[in-house]
């Protein structure tokens, strides 16, 4: 086989290694599903909306809703299309790839390289050993997660333009089990849009993703009554932020 | 920051400066050419996110640019951290060390403890030496007055604890940067 790498290595391929399984942390499927209740906007004003956290899962919410499950299926060891690509992406032949390297051989919808933020964050989380880079195996996990990633987008951006807008995100947001108000989905568009402010590209969503996904799982450890409600003090608020972003 | 208060210099020598940064000659500073100018002074290159950061500051139209009309603000800011940074850089390292960053937080008025001091240093420690560079001091502090001016806004009786739901959450989470 690919000697080398043919190990068929215990340990890193494994199904509990941790992007390469679905309740890994970044993970678009599972992960996103579990916050419903959160998202909701009515609960507002309102006191303790029952229906929110509690929600049964399954309920309205498309599991795997043109999520490849199997995508992402952890294999026994590198494939020669993982292969290539580690090849080619790898251009000062370390045997790592760091996130520049990274960035430049990632191209958005838009034809422009992936943000730096997002090429970071991507390597931070398959960076098991904290070099700052990943090896083959790690990237063999990132490579599945990207591709998820980019499913996923697909399936969002329903009119193929490359990019998802409000409606699109919106949507997309509620498929994943989030209820967002109209006001906060504008306003991460507007956020991550530094130009145009109108819609996101898929380095974007990823980002966006992640961070919203890192932040509901900080909200939820703090709200152990489920009422959609927290009290926070100054430096946990600051730890928290501080820490969900990269 | 008062006290690192600089005087803003005569339009002809923004003027000069702004053409200067201005290199395609759009009338406009983008993060491009504010990074190159500012990596042409002492300092190493600059973090590309504070430079976005700073456009975004003193970006009023939220274009990604700056104008000439708000260039001499953002002029004036850049030169108030310069002064801010050398004076908290007490060894003249070029860099702030974790206990040069707690002395400057706290002339800021800031009251937090040597845990989130080693956060910080942490997070915006972009060489992993346990220091600080200018750039990043720089983000550090923006990052720290963000979080605090929409902490505030919440706080509306000032007794350090807030109550929120979720999406305000997110949304005060957010203001950092996506």
């Amino acid at each position: 086989m690919y000697s080398g790498y043919g190990q068929p290595q215990q340990g890193y391929g494994q199904p509990q290694g941790y992007g390469g399984q679905p309740q890994g942390y970044g993970q678009p499927q599972q992960g996103y599903g579990q916050p419903q209740g959160h998202g909701q906007p009515q609960g507002y004003g309102q006191p303790g909306q029952p229906q929110g956290y509690g929600q049964p899962q399954g309920h309205g919410q498309p599991q795997g809703h043109g999520q490849p499950q199997g995508y992402g299926q952890p294999q026994p060891q590198v494939s020669p299309e993982v292969q290539n690509w580690f090849q080619t992406v790898d251009k000062d032949r370390s045997g790592q790839i760091s996130a520049n390297e990274l960035q430049s051989a990632l191209i958005n919808g838009q034809g422009e390289n992936f943000s730096t933020t997002a090429c970071k964050l991507m390597i931070s989380m398959f960076d098991t050993d904290h070099t700052g880079t990943i090896g083959i195996h790690e990237f063999q996990l990132l490579y599945n997660y990207i591709n998820q990633w980019l499913a996923v987008f697909k399936n969002y951006d329903r009119d193929q333009s490359g990019s998802i807008e409000e409606s699109e995100l919106s949507q997309a947001f509620q498929q994943m089990g989030f209820r967002f108000s109209n006001e906060f989905v504008r306003f991460l568009v507007n956020k991550c849009d530094v130009k145009t402010h109108t819609k996101m590209s898929v380095d974007q969503f990823i980002v966006a993703c992640i961070q919203i996904q890192r932040f509901t799982e900080a909200f939820k450890a703090k709200d152990r009554e489920m009422k959609g409600v927290i009290t926070l003090g100054f430096e946990e608020f600051l730890s928290i932020a501080l820490d969900c972003t990269n | 920051m008062s006290q690192f208060a600089s005087t803003l210099p005569n339009r002809q020598f923004l003027w000069d400066v702004f053409q200067r940064v201005d290199r395609d000659r759009s009338g406009f500073i983008n993060a491009d050419e504010l990074g190159s100018a500012l990596s042409n002074g002492t300092w190493s290159p600059f973090n590309p996110e504070t430079v976005r950061l700073m456009i975004g500051m003193f970006d009023r139209h939220n274009r990604g640019q700056v104008s000439f009309e708000d260039f001499g603000a953002l002029w004036k800011y850049v030169t108030d951290w310069q002064n801010c940074f050398r004076s908290f850089d007490r060894d003249n390292s070029g860099n702030i060390d974790k206990e040069e960053l707690k002395t400057a937080l706290v002339s800021f008025g800031y009251r937090i403890s040597d845990n989130l001091i080693n956060i910080l240093v942490r997070k915006f420690d972009r060489h992993g030496n346990g220091t600080i560079l200018f750039d990043d001091f720089i983000q550090c502090c923006i990052a720290l007055y963000t979080l605090t001016s929409s902490f505030r806004q919440f706080d509306t009786d000032q007794d350090g604890y807030i109550t929120i739901h979720y999406e305000q959450f997110l949304t005060m989470v957010f203001s950092l940067k996506v």
